[in-house]
């Protein structure tokens, strides 16, 4: 759902480049504070591990195939803000070298991919593990949920912005990004878990890491 | 992994290739938001902002079957939400046409909002095509970095592209050992789909850890050699009259694509 250029009308991309500025600015400032100078690294080398595991295909229906969005894991994994960043920086590099995503619809990316799905998808996942408690079970079905949900609430806020930048009517565009991406998040959710559970059973340290 | 995986044919060497990097990023942007302002019924001036692409694009010696097939990538968006909207609209109705059991109705309003929404991103998707076939990354990054993108940001995208290469070659041995293991089954439905589905979550759990202690140890070396959270670089970045003329060119072209549009 990476929006391209042409899709936004001036006022619907100023306004979500201003947001996600400040977000990222934000998410940049708490990473500094929390992590130190190791932040630069970490962040750089995290972002490179989201984009290498975005390209593992899995046969998704009727040929189709799918990959990792991993918004959500990232945000599990290293706490919203960090997985915020670390998503913005994947996305930077998707517009500007493979043009998926517009350079005037960035900030409107960054919003939904970045922003609006590590905070879902992270609070989500606590909330779940807050019911269940903090084992297996708990992390898994929290893992499947705030990653089914960090898709689906993008896919929305993506169908509001094309329905505000007058483009395709609330209508049309809403039913079918929320029903295309319901089915695309249960992939995301999947995958979500099996790599929640693969590092819980190698290496849980890295599930306690401090959350940025 | 080749070298080129990222920012291929950005290393020939043209007219286009040996500005500064600064002068392209900035014609890029004036050019997408010229685009992005142009009103959808300016049919000439989409005409000649693409003679002007394709001009460059020649100057940049791109082989242009290439940047077309790349410029293909905005293509998915638009079929999944823009291909209904000549079937929604109300307005002044083009024609109507019976296919099978169903009327369906074109729309004047929205054949031009779908025409708006795919030259505009065709146009900018080649727009940017030409930057990144014309400017090394770390160049990019570079030019970004002095027109005042953040200096963290620059930083950790620089760290990103540098381990990037690392993780997609550990990835593609990793697919590498998953395929000769036959992970690939030919059945992908039900039992067999979950199989899959858990392989390729393992590999990416594998991928994480491995990419977490990868960063430790970068950050254990850098620290050692006396990193104190500044990057320190040399930067020879510097605008020569050629950026100048190219620069005042490119401007003079949209303008006068711009007027041609206000005119008439």
């Amino acid at each position: 759902m990476h929006i391209p250029d042409g899709f936004l009308n001036t006022a619907t991309a100023a306004a979500t480049y201003v947001v996600s500025a400040g977000g990222v600015g934000y998410s940049i400032k708490e990473a500094n504070k929390k992590l130190g100078e190791k932040h630069v690294p970490l962040m750089g080398v995290m972002g490179a591990f989201i984009f290498a595991a975005q390209m593992l295909n899995f046969p998704v229906m009727g040929g189709t195939s799918g990959h990792l969005i991993g918004g959500a894991l990232a945000a599990i994994l290293l706490g919203p803000w960090a997985g915020a960043l670390i998503m913005t920086c994947v996305l930077i590099v998707q517009a500007l070298v493979f043009q998926d995503g517009g350079i005037t619809a960035l900030g409107a990316n960054v919003f939904n991919m970045a922003l609006l799905a590590c905070f879902a998808g992270y609070y989500l996942y606590r909330a779940v593990v807050s019911l269940m408690g903090e084992n297996r079970t708990g992390t898994l079905v929290g893992g499947f949920v705030g990653a089914w949900a960090s898709v689906f609430v993008a896919a929305i806020a993506c169908a509001i912005e094309l329905a505000l930048s007058g483009r395709v009517p609330l209508g049309v565009a809403l039913p079918a990004m929320a029903g295309v991406h319901a089915l695309i998040g249960i992939g995301e959710g999947l995958i979500t878990a099996v790599v929640l559970s693969f590092v819980m059973a190698t290496r849980a340290d890295l599930l306690q890491l401090q959350k940025v | 992994m080749k070298h080129s995986f990222i920012d291929k044919y950005s290393d020939l060497d043209s007219f286009i290739h040996r500005l500064d990097p600064r002068t392209r990023i900035l014609s890029t942007l004036a050019f997408i938001l010229a685009v992005m302002v142009t009103p959808p019924t300016a049919w000439e001036a989409f005409a000649l902002y693409f003679v002007l692409l394709a001009a460059l694009i020649i100057l940049a010696q791109l082989p242009p079957l290439y940047v077309l097939k790349r410029s293909s990538v905005v293509l998915p968006f638009v079929l999944m939400v823009a291909v209904f909207v000549p079937f929604m609209g109300h307005g002044e109705m083009t024609g109507s046409y019976n296919v099978w059991v169903w009327r369906v109705s074109l729309s004047h309003e929205g054949l031009l909002v779908l025409w708006n929404m795919l030259v505009k991103s065709w146009l900018s998707a080649l727009a940017l095509i030409l930057l990144s076939s014309t400017t090394r990354f770390p160049d990019l990054l570079k030019g970004l970095e002095r027109l005042g993108v953040p200096r963290v940001m620059v930083m950790i995208l620089s760290f990103m592209y540098r381990y990037i290469f690392v993780l997609a070659d550990e990835v593609m041995r990793m697919r590498r050992a998953r395929d000769s293991r036959g992970g690939l089954g030919t059945r992908v439905w039900g039992r067999e789909q979950l199989r899959q589905i858990r392989t390729v979550g393992n590999m990416i759990g594998t991928l994480f850890i491995r990419s977490y202690e990868r960063a430790e140890r970068v950050y254990g070396a850098m620290v050692a050699r006396g990193f104190d959270g500044q990057v320190r670089t040399l930067s020879a970045l510097r605008f020569r009259r050629a950026d100048w003329g190219f620069g005042a060119a490119f401007c003079a072209a949209l303008l006068l694509i711009g007027l041609i549009t206000v005119i008439s």
